[in-house]
């Protein structure tokens, strides 16, 4: 701007300062990074679970760019030529033999797929975990449907991305698993086999799959997931976090700290500690050892072929499902095989991603909701999403249901029929069971929002009775009852939630504060045991006269 | 307003702002600003912003024993950080030249087996600590704020403005009321999306062309080969023994549906040995064949119990009786394992009589029909 | 139907030589039971020399041409019985013979004929601990060995007199192409055993033991007889190379370390999900609950 000359008041004199001016003479970007440095973001440790989702994605980005340099997506058949011995000379895809290169060959090769491999399982696992914050503090309620479908897609596309990753290096666990995905893609009625055949370019095997999964896998699916990623972010930023009740906080405000620096410095922090923890693990717990699984052969399979965790549910509810192909009039078949798989996952997605509306319909609640529920407030969603996970953990466990049943010598069939039973019966209980914690937790908030904190002080009233003191949260009405009212945020239970304990003195061998200091710190900071002592006056045991009861027993 | 100005393009010479122009810069001179102290300012942006910071920690003093603790505690993370990303850097050009070499063999148990794990180590550790210095100064030696950003709901003048724009142009565009441009605009979109679907085609097979799913490479008087190309007499094999074969023909053995169990029956397994209707007489003596993939999801079911006479499937766990034809007696399996008619050529080999007579493999739509 | 085989005793020496053009081999080695049964164990085995075993040795040498016949020969006539084979007899009445019968005929819902069985098969269920059974079950467990090995060479002195049957292989039983043994381990052995041996779960309670640990020998006769539910693999079938090849790849692969950290048992996905949660997610929601606490 004409009017910033380096003489005008308030213009830049250090260098930094110059460079800063001149690079928003050319683009304007003070006002917007302005806006965006002072955005506030609420400060909860569960926000922080899609960012673990965001960082494991960001990791995936940049060490599967690193695997394709080295990895060949192509079923040619070539001999094992490389440094593992045990494999060295037979014959396999091109495909497993530049993963067997990567791995042995490749310096650092084998650690990045590792990294790689250990990135996809958290990305999933961190995208569930959020999803269940999501669920269960009601966070997807008006106006944020949007961005809750949006994630139900990402976690599905997610899904997908793991399946045709995990299909790549074409070993012998792979492939059974892209066997079982052809005879899924054959279960669907009518278009079944033409499902296949485009997929496949032909019965199974055939030599295109691995090649389409890969650019599926590092193109297709990436594009459409940083994509919804990118408007998941965009959303969010423009309706603002959510942020559970509390002092302050109303449904028209956001409290917290400012992006810049806490925020920022945290989520760095954050951003590290994922890499580091992928990184660990990838170098030091070895996962998908492909060349002890060997070279995919449609004649060979190994016991216990399982697929990654996240895909386990489907194996388990195809393993629980009955023997049920339905035969229609002219010779046609629903096989057994597309009930447990395209409709349970189908169905369990559909669900997954209409609850919002579902809820709303219900409830008949339309109103935008900017403030969190506790879980123990709402327990019918609760006790829903509780059931929802038991049913999910039984189709899991089921998944492994051969690898429980060999550690732990149980009969296989036995540990079938417990997972047919248990998927219809224990869903009911964990209901039951949810709603009956919610209530108590709700009604022990009110009792103490009520009667106050117990304080763990017995009295003895002068007839005798004994007593425990209560410690009120607040004023109280005319029969010492509190009359704070419930607003959706944590009720303190313990003393020292309140202010009742002393301040812990810093320094871990050694004291680095002087306890005189601490105390007078505590007065002037008007909290804890110190404030208290100094304001109230005491009775001479040194507790408070009024002790949170009244001063004669209720008939 | 002079004629000059009317003109589109044309300030007339001078630089002025449009009458539109405003904001802080005209509530704030810059002389006013200098004046400002950084933390003012820093507030009224905030303000401009809709955010209000209510309360500040300050971050502990300058000079104090709890500062200074502070500061090394960051400080001592970030060193280690950077000498375990060092450390990263020495043993991944290291090994092999001042270290050990870092290729694996299988007979290895020295510095190739540590080379990964060294790698994750120090890699995590680096990054594990420059995130937990990075929190500790958030936490430690950052003030604390506690700021309040408005939230506004959407502005009905927005809306009502927008939608007039919105509208206009329709209005002016008179689609609704040209009825001829509205159905050949939507013929046209029609069209172009169809053709624009159309390379798709490319990748749709007749799938019920030549009968690919229902065939195999079996047919009369294919020899039963082992995996390495032998062919098979039935003196080969013990009884209660299992042998995987294939059709003899070239790349038989990497065929996905052609893989097939080859059994000889102990006696007791022969004697209660109930085959399928038709199949009667599909076995050979005490051998009997049966496809090995799956009719449930097509894994190779081989993990066979010669005492029970049992198939089991590892990846869904249905079970097969093969002295009852392959019938599934456990499991998410409905079909029996389609049989193999065999029998022995001149030569004294075990050979085909025909191909399976059933389509192999896991059940499709118009699997009965073919 | 026709219960009986055709060939089904045709003599092991017309077996045709199989061609193997993938694989680089070594000659044929003779039948197993050839080389004057001269009865080399297993390193570990081979400590163990004792007069008792070389006269099983010697008896067995009489048995010798129907033992080349390795399922059906059924040679009841042998009555030189030798001071080992005798000890095994006496051994047998000892702890044997409630299940499988006074003359090794078996007792029906108990145990099995012994007649024919061979001594490979009572190296396995001996050495392995399986035999003597303690009490019916799905499968028998595995378990020390309850006889020291004088005491199973005579066991299997007086068996191997009594039907013959399959004998233990001589020489050293690693001896085979490590990727062969590979290729036929996946194809044979991998899909009751798993990818590494690590063993796997059969139908109502039965289960295919894990692989580690287990002795070449036992390998070696587990294949030669198949025990219990395990198929057997006849020499025509797995040629003793190939038995070797792959008692070679599943102790290389057990013995071998893992290049990529630690191998959480190598149990593929099942292990990987449960690390991925009980460390990876529990450790990342331990630190997001450390970066809310207050400071």
């Amino acid at each position: 701007m004409a009017a910033r000359t380096a003489t005008a008041p308030g213009a830049p004199t250090s260098r930094l300062g110059k460079v800063a001016v001149e690079f928003d003479d050319r683009l304007i970007v003070a006002g917007p990074l302005r806006r965006t440095l002072n955005k506030v973001f609420p400060d909860h440790w569960s926000f922080l679970l899609g960012e673990i989702a965001l960082y494991a994605f960001i990791i995936l980005l940049l060490s599967g760019t690193y695997l394709t340099f080295f990895f060949d997506a192509s079923m040619t058949e070539v001999v094992y030529e490389g440094s593992y011995a045990p494999l060295r000379g037979v014959e396999m895809s091109a495909a497993y033999d530049s993963a067997l290169q990567l791995s042995f060959d490749v310096r650092g090769g084998l650690f990045m797929r590792q990294i790689h491999h250990w990135a996809a399982l958290l990305f999933v696992a961190a995208i569930v975990v959020h999803l269940f914050r999501i669920f269960f503090t009601g966070a997807f309620r008006r106006p944020r449907e949007t961005n809750w479908l949006i994630g139900v897609v990402m976690l599905v596309l997610a899904l997908l991305m793991g399946v045709t990753g995990y299909t790549l290096p074409d070993d012998l666990l792979s492939g059974t698993g892209l066997r079982i995905i052809s005879a899924i893609l054959l279960s669907v009625p009518v278009i079944g086999t033409w499902a296949h055949f485009a997929v496949f370019n032909g019965d199974f095997v055939g030599t295109e799959i691995i090649g389409r999964f890969y650019i599926a896998h590092v193109l297709i699916i990436p594009a459409i997931l940083l994509a919804l990623i990118a408007v998941h972010l965009l959303v969010l930023v423009k309706q603002k976090h959510t942020q559970f009740p509390g002092p302050g906080r109303t449904e028209h405000n956001v409290v917290g700290n400012r992006l810049f620096p806490a925020f920022a410095g945290k989520a760095t922090g954050l951003l590290f500690i994922v890499f580091g923890v992928c990184a660990a693990l990838g170098g030091l717990v070895q996962i998908n050892p492909v060349w002890l699984w060997g070279p995919y052969n449609p004649s060979q399979v190994s016991a216990a072929s399982q697929p990654d965790w996240y895909i386990m549910f489907l194996d388990g509810s195809t393993r629980l499902f009955p023997a049920w192909d339905i035969n229609l009039p002219g010779d046609y078949t629903i096989p057994a095989l597309f009930w447990p798989t395209v409709v349970v996952a189908g169905l369990m997605f559909t669900a997954l991603a209409v609850y919002p509306m579902v809820e709303r319909k219900l409830t008949g609640d339309t109103a935008s909701h900017h403030l969190l529920q506790r879980p123990r407030d709402v327990p019918v969603r609760t006790s829903l999403g509780t059931m929802a996970i038991a049913f999910y953990v039984i189709l899991m466990l089921s998944g492994g249901n051969d690898v429980i049943a060999e550690k732990f010598d149980i009969s296989l069939n036995a540990m079938t029929w417990v997972g047919r039973i248990g998927v219809i019966i224990i869903p009911p209980i964990v209901y039951v069971f949810t709603y009956r914690i919610c209530l108590g937790l709700e009604r022990h908030d009110r009792e103490v929002l009520e009667h106050g904190i117990e304080t763990g002080v017995l009295r003895r009233l002068p007839h005798g009775e004994f007593i425990e003191v209560h410690q009120p949260l607040g004023p109280v009405d005319e029969h010492g009852h509190g009359i704070l009212a419930y607003g959706g945020a944590p009720v303190p239970k313990r003393m020292n939630q309140v202010g009742g304990a002393r301040r812990a003195i810093r320094g871990f061998f050694t004291p680095i504060e002087e306890p005189s200091r601490v105390e007078l710190e505590q007065r002037h900071e008007d909290h804890g045991q110190a404030a208290a002592e100094s304001a109230r006056e005491l009775t001479s045991s040194g507790r408070p006269a009024d002790g949170g009861r009244p001063q004669e027993p209720r008939d | 307003m002079s004629t000059r100005d009317s003109r589109p393009g044309s300030t007339g010479g001078a630089d002025v702002a449009g009458p539109l122009h405003g904001g802080p810069d005209d509530d704030y001179t810059p002389e006013q600003l200098a004046a400002m102290p950084r933390e003012e300012l820093d507030r009224l942006g905030a303000r401009y912003d809709g955010v209000e910071i209510l309360h500040v920690d300050p971050g502990p003093e300058p000079g104090t024993p709890v500062e200074r603790r502070a500061v090394r505690q960051v400080g001592l993370t970030f060193a280690l950080a950077g000498l375990a990303a060092l450390a990263f850097v020495v043993v991944y050009v290291g090994s092999g030249w001042f270290l050990p070499d870092w290729h694996w063999e299988i007979t290895d148990s020295g510095w190739s087996v540590l080379f990964t794990p060294l790698l994750g180590a120090l890699m995590g550790l680096a990054f594990i600590l420059v995130g937990v210095g990075l929190v500790l100064y958030t936490k430690k030696l950052l003030p604390h704020e506690t700021a309040v950003q408005d939230k506004h709901d959407g502005s009905h003048f927005d809306r009502v403005t927008t939608g007039a724009t919105l509208v206009g142009g329709l209005h002016d565009s008179g689609l609704a009321r040209r009825k001829l441009l509205t159905r050949s605009l939507a013929f046209m979109g029609g069209g172009l999306g169809l053709m624009l679907l159309m390379p798709l085609g490319g990748l749709i097979k007749n799938p019920n062309k030549g009968d690919p799913l229902g065939t195999t490479s079996w047919a009369e008087g294919v020899r039963l080969v082992r995996d390495d190309g032998t062919p098979i007499r039935p003196g080969d094999q013990e009884p209660g023994s299992l042998e995987t074969v294939f059709p003899a023909v070239p790349g038989g053995n990497r065929e996905s549906d052609a893989p097939t169990m080859l059994f000889r029956l102990r006696p007791e397994q022969v004697d209660v040995l109930r085959p399928r209707e038709g199949h009667e007489d599909f076995n050979y003596g005490d051998y009997v064949a049966f496809s090995k993939i799956c009719t449930h999801a097509g894994c190779p079911v081989s993990l066979y119990e010669q005492e029970t006479s049992r198939i089991l499937c590892p990846c869904h766990q249905s079970m097969f009786d093969i002295t009852q034809g392959a019938k599934p007696i456990f499991g998410p399996a409905t079909r029996p394992l389609p049989q193999l008619p065999i029998t022995v050529d001149d030569e004294g080999y075990l050979v085909a009589r025909s191909d399976y007579i059933e389509a192999v493999g896991p059940t499709y739509w118009n699997r009965e029909r073919i | 139907m026709s219960t009986t085989n055709p060939q089904s005793d045709a003599q092991p020496d017309d077996v045709t030589p199989r061609g193997r053009a993938r694989w680089s081999r070594r000659p044929a080695e003779g039948a197993p039971a050839a080389a004057a049964r001269a009865r080399r164990r297993s390193k570990h085995r081979r400590r163990v020399v004792n007069v008792a075993g070389l006269m099983a040795a010697l008896v067995l040498t009489g048995t010798l041409y129907s033992a080349l016949s390795p399922a059906y020969a059924t040679d009841e006539g042998t009555t030189t019985a030798s001071s080992a084979e005798a000890a095994g007899r006496e051994l047998y009445e000892r702890s044997c013979i409630t299940c499988h019968g006074e003359n090794l005929e078996g007792v029906p819902n108990r145990g099995p004929s012994l007649i024919g069985v061979g001594e490979a098969a009572v190296y396995f269920q001996v050495h392995t601990g399986r035999m003597p059974l303690v009490r019916q079950e799905a499968q028998a467990p595995d378990k020390p060995a309850v006889f020291s090995d004088e005491e199973i060479d005579q066991l299997m002195a007086y068996v191997q007199a009594n039907g013959g049957g399959p004998t233990l292989p001589s020489g050293d039983l690693r001896d085979g192409d490590l990727a062969l043994g590979g290729e036929l381990f996946r194809l044979n052995c991998a899909s009751c055993h798993n990818f590494v041996g690590a063993g796997g779960a059969l139908s109502s309670g039965k289960r295919a033991p894990s692989l580690d640990d287990v002795s070449d020998m036992e390998i070696y006769t587990a294949m030669l007889t198949g025990p219990e539910n395990m198929p057997v693999f006849g020499d025509n079938q797995l040629t003793p190379d190939e038995k070797r090849a792959i008692i070679n790849y599943v102790q290389t692969i057990h013995e071998q370390a893992d290049p990529g950290g630690a191998g959480v048992g190598r149990m593929g996905p099942v292990a990987e999900g449960l690390v991925i949660w009980v460390v990876g997610v529990s450790a990342l929601l331990f630190g997001i609950f450390w970066m809310g606490s207050k400071a």
